[in-house]
């Protein structure tokens, strides 16, 4: 186990300089000069260009400049971005603590809403809980996130002024974006946790425990849902690692400062520090919740071996 | 590894999560009432400082925390400001500026002669590598203090305390009318280099609001009254400034309007007429035609825009009243000039012939005489995600029905849009706009039609602002001519005469539209809400009803 955990962090680290690696050739590659203007039409003044090319290596060949950032990064220096020439580390700080703020937020909601719904569905099957929630989930499939978040702002922020229109990371103003990224989420933990449940009911192990007299809630809660679960936690892995990768529409309509945004906005603006600070952190992100979506596994079915 | 009561693991899961999403989790209620303070949105700026202060988001910030020698009113004309007198030699390569006395930096220190040598050295410094100190290089020292080569600006020296000399390297009637611009500030002895991060963050003026606390990135920033101002102080009490993600600022501007969380909005460009229908009737809809220009660039030297004629042909070819009504809502109104109507003293209508009236038969005449033929190719680049796809489409569908050129479009971001204009085979035509920085007419025509705005570097890519790369000695020397001359109703015939040469004999580029402005203001709470030159709201005059 120890030495499973061991040898996937050395695997970590060599997928986070591959990845590092392959960003800055094809930022390299890209058509334009990132120094070469800030926007707009306006070309900038040679001097600056110069200095500014001087001053954060750019003059350099691809390797050295590599070599340099590689240096850096192991020191912890993500170097300076190229628009407002704040230290990387400074810029994304508060904008990693909003998405994961974000993430976390939406997952519990996701989570607890999500494997409710779905097991009420599973256990009254072709109820009228089980059409409900059925039919709730497809709307929410159905409805792209920005419809559902044009709609919860313009309602609750602008017509009844419960939640504020700029969100500004109190608690009160998190809770409508968690909301709306947490709705299409549950729909599909709802779905995927009825039908897998559903399966998990028919086998024969369950069938076993109910005719050896188990108690109805042990039969449930030992075997079934513990059974039924390994799908889930899965798809909310790969779900919570989506969603601390930032999350573009949601933070854009509730002005939510997170880390989708600022990737976007780095690579319009060529801004190379931002960019490969930000796609080093999403790859390290899943490369760590996949290793705990793993361990996970392992808890939950002592059958999975980890060697 | 054995299982762990796995419904233990969940709620425990669950448990760190509400914490650590309830953590700053405090709810004050910022700004609700009262009318002293006034409310608005920007998106994060590049820069508030004034060492770097550049686009109109920054410096709505920086103008109202810093106050220089003069400021511009709407109609172009100069407001002194600090400027107690500016007088230029007869050659006019010399500029002597009185100070007004006794004025304070909000910390105490003086604003004298000495201040503004400070502010403005520090902006061309080296190490600054500011985007916005080349409005400074016509001033004598400017090349060696940029290249580091020196750590003084030989050009500026103060004869007493109050009296600030400039010297010019060329001369320059109008020089005053640049220092208008933030990057002219004085600064205080506290400000230190250009990039003293804690200034730049948190910046100490003179102007008739300073900072409360420090700026808060892509959150706020949040300005009160300087009660020591040295010139007429502000009225209200605290400008509150949110921070909107670019992507939905506009919209978010205008929803908080709306819902009475702003005082000022923009607004998205389809909202418009709806939000003109409502706001207009309750005077709270303004409109200014600020200075700025829409235009098309011609690439001059490559075919086949490298004739006078061909670029003729398109411009007649264009039915700008038209995509003005359509696609613009009648928002925009047709150009017929290079230079702003808000240039008083220099701006004629009419200048551009072409530009008049769409003209199909004159459109074709000038195309044969060019030798453009139907069916052939008419690039057309413009920078992508900026909104220009609608009318770009517009004029290119005109082109094509009236001249038969196959128009290829070509959007790109606007980097490599950048990099595209510049390289040296660069051809056909390019979507461009240009607004003032300051309210003079070489600020239009030096950079966008000189021989000296090319500026190619050793490759051929041109890296200054004439892309199109308009040369003609003549105009040059009209130029160098109106900077020399010292009376302003001669200056401006001059002006006139060179715009006529490169706009309309020569046609240089292709005006489009002026730029207009609109926005929606709370003047049911507050007195006297303009929009200014700079296109923003003239907080230091403005009073709560």
């Amino acid at each position: 186990m120890g030495k499973y955990v061991i040898r996937r962090i050395g695997q970590m680290v060599i997928v986070l300089f591959g990845a590092t690696l392959i960003l800055f050739a094809c930022l390299f590659v890209l058509p334009g000069d990132p120094v070469g203007s800030l926007g707009g039409d306006k070309a900038r003044d040679p001097a600056v260009v110069q200095e500014l090319r001087e001053r954060y290596g750019l003059d350099k060949p691809l390797v050295e400049q590599y070599g340099n950032y590689v240096t850096n990064l192991v020191k912890g220096d993500l170097g300076e971005d190229y628009t407002q020439r704040r230290q990387v580390t400074e810029v994304l700080g508060p904008k990693l603590q909003n998405t994961a703020k974000l993430a976390l937020a939406a997952i519990v909601l996701d989570v607890v809403i999500g494997m409710l719904a779905g097991l009420i569905a599973a256990l009254f099957r072709y109820s009228f809980w089980d059409v409900l929630v059925t039919l709730l989930t497809t709307l929410a499939i159905g409805f792209p996130s920005f419809v559902i978040g044009s709609i919860f702002q313009s309602q609750f922020a602008v017509k009844l002024g419960w939640f504020p229109l700029i969100s500004d990371g109190s608690f009160n103003s998190l809770i409508m974006p968690a909301v709306t990224l947490a709705i299409i989420d549950a729909a599909l933990v709802a779905r995927l946790m009825r039908g897998t449940m559903l399966e998990v009911l028919r086998a024969d192990y369950v069938k076993t425990a109910v005719a050896k007299g188990l108690p109805r809630r042990t039969v449930l809660f030992k075997h079934v849902l513990r059974n039924s679960v390994i799908p889930v936690v899965t798809y909310i892995g790969i779900s919570f690692g989506g969603l601390l990768g930032g999350a573009l529409i949601t933070e854009a309509i509730f002005n939510w400062d997170g880390i989708g945004f600022a990737l976007v906005t780095a690579i319009q603006q060529q801004n190379n520090p931002i960019i490969v600070g930000v796609v080093t952190y999403g790859v390290a992100v899943f490369v760590v919740l996949n290793l705990l979506v793993d361990l996970l596994y392992a808890m939950l079915d002592p059958r999975i071996r980890l060697s | 590894m054995r299982g762990v009561k796995s419904a233990k693991w969940v709620v425990g899961a669950i448990v760190v999560a509400m914490a650590a999403t309830a953590c700053g989790g405090n709810n004050n209620d910022s700004g609700g009432k009262g009318g002293a303070t006034f409310r608005l949105g920007i998106t994060e700026p590049v820069a508030i400082d004034p060492v770097n202060s550049q686009e109109s988001e920054g410096g709505l910030v920086t103008h109202n925390l810093f106050t220089g020698l003069y400021r511009v009113n709407t109609d172009g004309t100069l407001k002194p400001m600090l400027a107690t007198s500016g007088t230029a030699n007869d050659k006019g390569d010399e500029w002597t500026f009185e100070i007004k006395k006794d004025t304070k930096f909000s910390n105490g220190e003086p604003v004298n002669a000495e201040a503004f040598i400070r502010g403005w050295t520090r902006a061309v410094a080296k190490s600054s590598a500011s985007d916005v100190a080349y409005h400074m290089n016509e001033i004598d020292g400017f090349k060696d203090l940029n290249s580091g080569k020196s750590d003084k600006f030989s050009g500026l020296s103060a004869a007493g305390e109050y009296t600030l000399k400039v010297k010019l390297s060329k001369p320059d009637f109008e020089f005053n009318k640049r220092t208008a611009h933030s990057v002219f500030s004085p600064v205080p002895k506290v400000a230190g280099a250009g990039d003293n991060k804690s200034f730049n963050d948190a910046p100490i003026g003179n102007g008739p609001f300073k900072m409360e606390g420090s700026w808060q990135h892509n959150q706020k920033i949040t300005l009160v009254r300087n009660d020591d101002y040295g010139l007429d102080k502000a009225k209200i009490d605290k400008v509150e400034i949110s921070i909107l993600n670019p992507s939905s600022s506009v919209t978010l501007e205008y929803k908080g309007f709306e819902s009475g969380q702003f005082d000022w909005a923009r607004m998205p460009t389809p909202q418009m007429p709806v939000a003109k229908a409502k706001y207009e009737p309750q005077k709270e809809w303004l409109k200014y035609d600020s200075s700025g220009i829409n235009y098309v660039q011609a690439f001059n030297t490559e075919s086949p825009m490298n004739s006078a004629d061909a670029r003729k042909a398109i411009s007649y070819a264009i039915d700008r009243e038209q995509i003005a009504k359509g696609v613009f809502q009648g928002l925009y109104e047709p150009a017929t000039a290079l230079l702003p109507p808000t240039f008083k003293d220099v701006y004629k209508p009419d200048v551009c012939s072409s530009c008049m009236k769409q003209d199909k038969d004159k459109a074709k005449q000038y195309a044969e005489k060019a030798g453009l033929k139907p069916g052939d190719t008419l690039d057309f680049g413009y920078n992508t995600g900026a909104g220009h796809e609608e009318w770009v489409q517009a004029v290119a569908k005109q082109i094509e029905d009236v001249l038969g050129l196959k128009v290829k479009l070509n959007g790109l971001p606007f980097k490599e849009a950048l990099a595209k204009q510049q390289e040296k085979g660069a051809k056909g035509i390019w979507r461009s706009a240009w607004s003032a920085d300051y309210p003079t007419a070489d600020n239009f025509l030096s950079p966008l039609l000189s021989t000296d705005g090319i500026n190619p570097d050793a490759n051929g890519k041109a890296l200054g602002d004439n892309r199109g790369r308009y040369s003609n000695p003549k105009f040059d020397e009209m130029l160098v001519k109106a900077r020399e001359t010292k009376d302003a109703g001669e200056r401006a015939k001059i002006y006139n005469e060179a715009e006529k040469l490169a706009v309309d004999e020569d046609q240089a580029l292709i005006p489009l539209w002026k730029r207009s402005q609109y926005r929606l203001a709370n003047t049911k709470k507050f007195d006297g809400l303009e929009i200014n030159f700079q296109e923003e709201p003239n907080l230091a005059e403005i009073s709560p009803k």
